[in-house]
């Protein structure tokens, strides 16, 4: 298995959130890539895909994952038997849209019939945690649970 | 190793350091400020209420704490140091300085008392110290022109109660000038259509859970996400609200009345002949920055280039327009552009950091933040995450007495 770490960003703060959680990860080896520059064709079985993915605008995915999101659309890949698992970003002042980006990004990984694994997280800006302080113990509980299935 | 000058350490300085060390590694690169503080608009331009947009700094500290990037306060381009001196010492100078001045609308009446620029209200309402001691008088009936997020901004800050404020770092001399001001009537008005008005849609919806304000939208027609936010929005009223708020759209501001103080602000329909005429005692204006008595823009390629080892970027390069993400944008642009440059024309091994150190011995450095930093954080309220020291003299004294210069 291999560990693939994926950010969609709009301001930064999801990939530098992505990068620390492979620096804190690197006995696993991970993979880390913009969504921009990933192509749905390469999601493989055999690897386990945790997505860090902010919110912005109005409820909006950010730029960096419009491509992918685009993409996900136009060739409707099969995606089953692929496990991942969706950190999501945004920020509690604009309530009514929060963390809508990486609910979007659930939304269309088991469209295609990926599997969600753990439950997607939604950190808040706003609010008192740092990211990496969910991030961390939330990568490492998802890692021992395959390791232990 | 290539000796890298960005002058300006608002999110495009730091993004456009951040973007460099990316595509150069090696670069040793320094951010200088006017201020004796880093971040520019972040902390002083994004609203007190607005913590989560401020989290980017999380990324721009870690430019100065870990990947070496060098931070010199309190050094002004033009009066410390020229520009040519600059760019003697270091390979490449990248002007990030922003627009500070409030553009005008240029029409009569408008350095009567009353009328304040949007720059020079935020700036109080922020613990700027160049605003120190210019406390603005908010009367009544206010006046915001333009459709900006600037004024939604303002909308926000004149009418939240106290408690709306909690987490923030609203100071208590700014809350002090707002309660006094207590505007009952606000309208925020500009000349384009609705479907035109450049606010960010969230940002309106965000308005729609104040709870001390009745919202009115005038004549919003058209389609999008502006027409649908400001649908939402419009006639939303909490029980007991105390202000009024009014959108209007399609005005042209013509003339402001008064004698010593603005008393009304005439407007015409634009591209029409109708007229309107708004009374006030307080008139914001918020139609955008320019350079005021800052660093006056020079002519650059859309890459940011200006001359061989000159660049510029952000505001400063593209006009007033495009929140953080688009700063971050343009400094990758200009950060490709450098490398490319650099890749065709090799540095010729300027000093760099160690002629700065010489210029400017007493310049604030990250290590003089940090005790600033912490100061603000350990004397706010509880209800507070920081109370900003206004003072620029205060603010160099406590960097200086901790010996952290750079």
């Amino acid at each position: 298995m291999s560990l693939v770490i994926l950010y969609g960003t709009e301001t930064g703060n999801a990939e530098m959130l992505a990068e620390d959680i492979a620096a804190h990860l690197k006995l696993h080896a991970p993979l880390v890539a913009n969504l921009s520059d990933f192509d749905p064709a390469e999601f493989d079985k055999s690897n386990f895909y945790l997505i860090v993915c902010s919110t912005y605008g109005d409820g909006e995915l950010p730029a960096s994952a419009k491509p992918f999101a685009e993409k996900m659309d136009v060739s409707k890949p099969d995606l089953s038997g692929v496990e991942f698992a969706v950190f999501g970003m945004g920020d509690s002042e604009y309530a009514e849209t929060f963390n809508f980006g990486g609910k979007r990004i659930e939304e269309l990984m088991t469209a295609a019939g990926a599997q969600l694994r753990g439950v997607r997280v939604t950190h808040d800006a706003s609010g008192p945690d740092l990211a990496e302080d969910l991030a961390f113990p939330w990568a490492e509980a998802l890692l021992m649970q395959r390791v232990g299935s | 190793m290539v000796s890298v000058a960005i002058i300006g350490a608002g999110p495009s300085g730091c993004y456009t350091a951040q973007a460099l060390l990316k595509v150069l590694p090696d670069a040793q690169i320094d951010i200088f400020d006017r201020l004796p503080v880093p971040y520019g608009l972040v902390r002083y331009g994004v609203a007190p209420d607005h913590q989560g947009t401020k989290a980017v700094i999380r990324q721009f500290e870690r430019l100065f704490e870990r990947q070496g990037v060098g931070f010199f306060g309190n050094v002004t381009l033009g009066e410390d140091v020229a520009l040519a001196d600059l760019q003697a010492a270091y390979d490449v100078v990248v002007l990030a300085v922003g627009l500070c001045g409030d553009r005008r609308m240029g029409i009569a009446g408008e350095d009567l008392a009353g009328v304040i620029g949007s720059g020079v209200m935020t700036r109080y309402l922020n613990d700027h110290p160049d605003a120190e001691g210019h406390v603005p008088q908010i009367g009544r009936d206010v006046v915001i022109v333009g459709h900006g997020n600037v004024a939604i901004d303002l909308v926000r800050l004149l009418v939240k109660r106290d408690e709306e404020f909690h987490g923030s770092d609203l100071s208590a001399q700014s809350q002090r000038v707002l309660q006094d001001a207590g505007p009952r009537k606000i309208t925020v008005i500009g000349r384009s259509p609705a479907d035109a008005a450049r606010f960010d849609p969230v940002m309106l919806r965000e308005l729609g859970r104040l709870e001390d304000a009745r919202l009115q939208v005038i004549a919003a027609t058209g389609e999008g996400k502006v027409i649908d936010a400001l649908a939402a929005i419009q006639g939303h009223a909490p029980d007991g609200a105390r202000h009024d708020v009014c959108f209007r759209f399609g005005w042209t501001p013509q003339r402001l009345l008064g004698d010593q103080r603005v008393t009304a602000v005439e407007f015409v329909a634009t591209g029409g002949v109708e007229t309107l005429t708004l009374p006030c005692d307080t008139v914001l204006t918020a139609i955008g920055f320019d350079a005021g008595d800052g660093l006056v823009p020079m002519a650059a390629d859309d890459d940011g280039f200006i001359a061989p080892g000159l660049y510029a970027t952000g505001w400063f390069r593209r006009g007033p327009r495009g929140t953080i993400p688009e700063n971050r944008a343009d400094a990758q642009t200009v950060a490709a552009r450098i490398a490319d440059d650099l890749g065709r024309s090799p540095p010729s091994g300027r000093p760099g950091r160690a002629a700065a150190l010489a210029l400017f011995p007493s310049a604030i450095g990250f290590a003089g933040w940090q005790c600033i930093d912490l100061a603000e954080r350990d004397q706010c309220p509880p209800d507070r995450c920081r109370t900003k020291i206004a003072s620029r003299q205060q603010m160099i004294a406590i960097a200086q007495s901790a010996g952290a210069t750079s």
